[in-house]
């Protein structure tokens, strides 16, 4: 009788050390990555906010003594060599129009293979997807082929269109709505209601959040994009803001313009910053590969 | 009425299909096909065989035999570095924030997924002055005079550091979705039975987490063998084409200033395309085997 509780509480103690133990190496492992992981951002903001002399003589600090806005109003006045305003318009256009075609094609096209029946459906997806395995690297030269027959070079089209034949967000898509149950378009079929009736009606707004995370992998993907822009865009003015800021290392004479390099880059970052904090929330529970796919 | 052609499913896979069809089927084929012929983009190809491979591969006289030799090498040194850290550091944080006292999770996953929003272009810039040796960080905190980018194996060191930084979000945000999916009872009649941390780690979380393990390593390969960002922005192939990469390359020779060799081109990317192929297809295979 008294052996039971002594055993008992000597378990309970040895395993709330284990877990406060493994609490705080947690807490370590986490607090000094994130700090490894910010900081370089907040002096990319800072060095942006300082003058020339500043960086050049002061040594490193994380902010600077002096918080000055001439590098923004430089590099918004340098609209000749650096247009940078043209640069971000541009990639804005790109990635908003590119974001709403692909979340257009996608609920459609999830919609068709997820919830209508037709002959050769799954075998239709399935090769496509198998197709779309195959490295992108071989397709790249006659893709740039395509964009010149279709006179899309230096146009932003070259970047807003192929772009939305992929695969990835389909399959995540119809992944997502094979998880609807069907009763539901099955009940508003009797009543009646035409295919496009219930895409429309019935299952667009149950695909909120799966739409809002492809919405923010495309956009961000089209905004981050690198080596699509750098090989079909030659024309300064009507670059996407990536492309853009390869050019600046020479503009900006290899670092010897700091802060308006970084206020470049620190400029090119906000949107998708911005955007992913309004989208975070639907982040986690939408992208549960374990439930998915595994059966 | 039941006769009548349905024409509906047209109307909501047609688009796509038309799409892939332009933009995915046409282009590989055509790739692949032009890798067999002698092609500057402008003129139309010809046929020529075999011959661009047996330069790329046998012709040790040929520069394009050795730019292949030292692009594949380069690549292969990055993917050998890159990807155990991106699927490793990626599940350390899963699990350090799955632990049930941690708390704020959502604001680490938040920092920690940030710079996978910042494109390479604007990272390179960021990275370039912190490893600047007068300006930046290194010199400055480290006192340390290296030059990093022009010099080996510092060069690499800072293309691996700004890969890392921006890459570990992805993979971290899909291992901790899948781990919290991971029914709870399982871990708590494991703690009853005195399993520790590591046990359960390997008895429940890695058995759980196998499919989305397996996806991420195999993209995150996939990935890191079509690498060009990272080493153009931060050391444009330096020192002495030591982080030249093969897609580096294969833009160069296709859209480089001369005279395009696209056919070349072609072939060295249906060689890339093929390795990566291969190494995807036996790491899944592997993969699912032993998980089994």
């Amino acid at each position: 009788m008294d052996n039971r509780p002594a055993l008992n509480g000597q378990g309970a103690s040895k395993k709330g050390l284990g877990i406060s133990i493994s609490k705080y190496i947690s807490y370590f492992f986490l607090i000094s990555l994130c700090l490894i992981w910010v900081i370089p951002v907040i002096f990319g903001v800072s060095t942006s906010f300082r003058s020339q002399t500043e960086v050049v003589s002061s040594g490193f600090r994380l902010f600077p003594e002096q918080w000055i806005l001439e590098n923004y109003v430089k590099i918004l006045d340098n609209t000749s060599t650096a247009p940078i305003l043209r640069w971000l318009m541009n990639s804005l256009f790109i990635a908003t129009l590119h974001t709403f075609l692909v979340v257009v094609i996608i609920s459609i096209t999830g919609y068709g293979y997820s919830r209508m029946k037709f002959k050769g459906r799954d075998t239709l997806f399935f090769t496509l997807l198998g197709i779309s395995f195959f490295p992108g690297v071989v397709n790249l030269i006659p893709s740039y082929k395509i964009i010149d027959a279709l006179g899309w070079v230096n146009t932003s089209w070259a970047m807003i269109i192929p772009g939305l034949a992929g695969m990835g967000n389909i399959f995540l898509v119809r992944q997502f709505m094979n998880g609807i149950p069907r009763e539901l378009d099955e009940s508003a079929t009797v009543d009646g209601a035409s295919d496009f009736r219930i895409y429309a009606s019935v299952i667009l707004p149950l695909m909120k959040p799966i739409l809002i995370v492809c919405g923010l992998f495309s956009f961000t993907g089209s905004w981050n994009d690198f080596l699509w822009p750098v090989i079909v865009f030659t024309d300064v003015d009507k670059m996407p803001v990536t492309a853009g800021l390869l050019l600046l290392q020479d503009i900006y004479g290899n670092y010897r313009m700091i802060g308006q390099l970084m206020g470049s880059a620190i400029l090119a970052i906000i949107p998708t910053m911005l955007l992913f904090l309004f989208a975070q929330k639907y982040f986690v529970q939408s992208i549960n590969l374990n439930s998915g796919i595994k059966g | 009425m039941k006769k009548k052609l349905n024409l509906a499913p047209v109307f909501f896979v047609g688009p796509h299909v038309i799409l892939f069809a332009v933009f995915v089927l046409l282009p590989t084929i055509y790739g692949i096909y032009a890798s067999f012929t002698k092609w500057n983009l402008m003129n139309d190809p010809v046929w020529v065989g075999l011959d661009n491979y047996k330069t790329i591969l046998f012709d040790s006289g040929s520069t394009f035999h050795t730019q292949f030799q030292n692009g594949l090498k380069n690549t292969l040194i990055f993917v050998v570095l890159s990807v155990p850290l991106l699927i490793i550091i990626p599940l350390m944080i899963a699990v350090a924030l799955e632990h049930k006292k941690v708390k704020m999770k959502n604001l680490i996953q938040s920092i920690l997924y940030i710079p996978g929003l910042i494109s390479i272009s604007a990272a390179a810039l960021i990275w370039l002055l912190i490893f600047n040796k007068q300006l930046g960080i290194t010199g400055n905190i480290f006192g340390s005079q290296i030059a990093w980018p022009t010099h080996q194996p510092y060069a690499w060191l800072i293309i691996i550091v700004i890969t890392i930084w921006g890459g570990v979000g992805g993979n971290m945000i899909i291992y901790r979705a899948s781990i919290s999916g991971v029914a709870p009872d399982l871990y708590e009649s494991a703690e009853l039975d005195g399993a520790g941390a590591i046990r359960r780690f390997t008895s429940i979380t890695l058995p759980s987490i196998r499919f989305p393990l397996i996806y991420t390593f195999v993209m995150t390969t996939a990935g890191a063998f079509n690498v060009f960002g990272q080493p153009l922005m931060m050391t444009d192939g330096g020192p002495q084409q030591s982080t030249h990469v093969l897609m580096m390359y294969i833009r160069q020779l296709a859209f480089g200033n001369g005279e395009s060799i696209a056919g070349m081109a072609s072939a060295m990317a249906v060689l890339l395309g093929l390795i990566i192929l291969v190494i995807s297809a036996l790491q899944y295979y592997v993969m699912n085997r032993n998980a089994a």
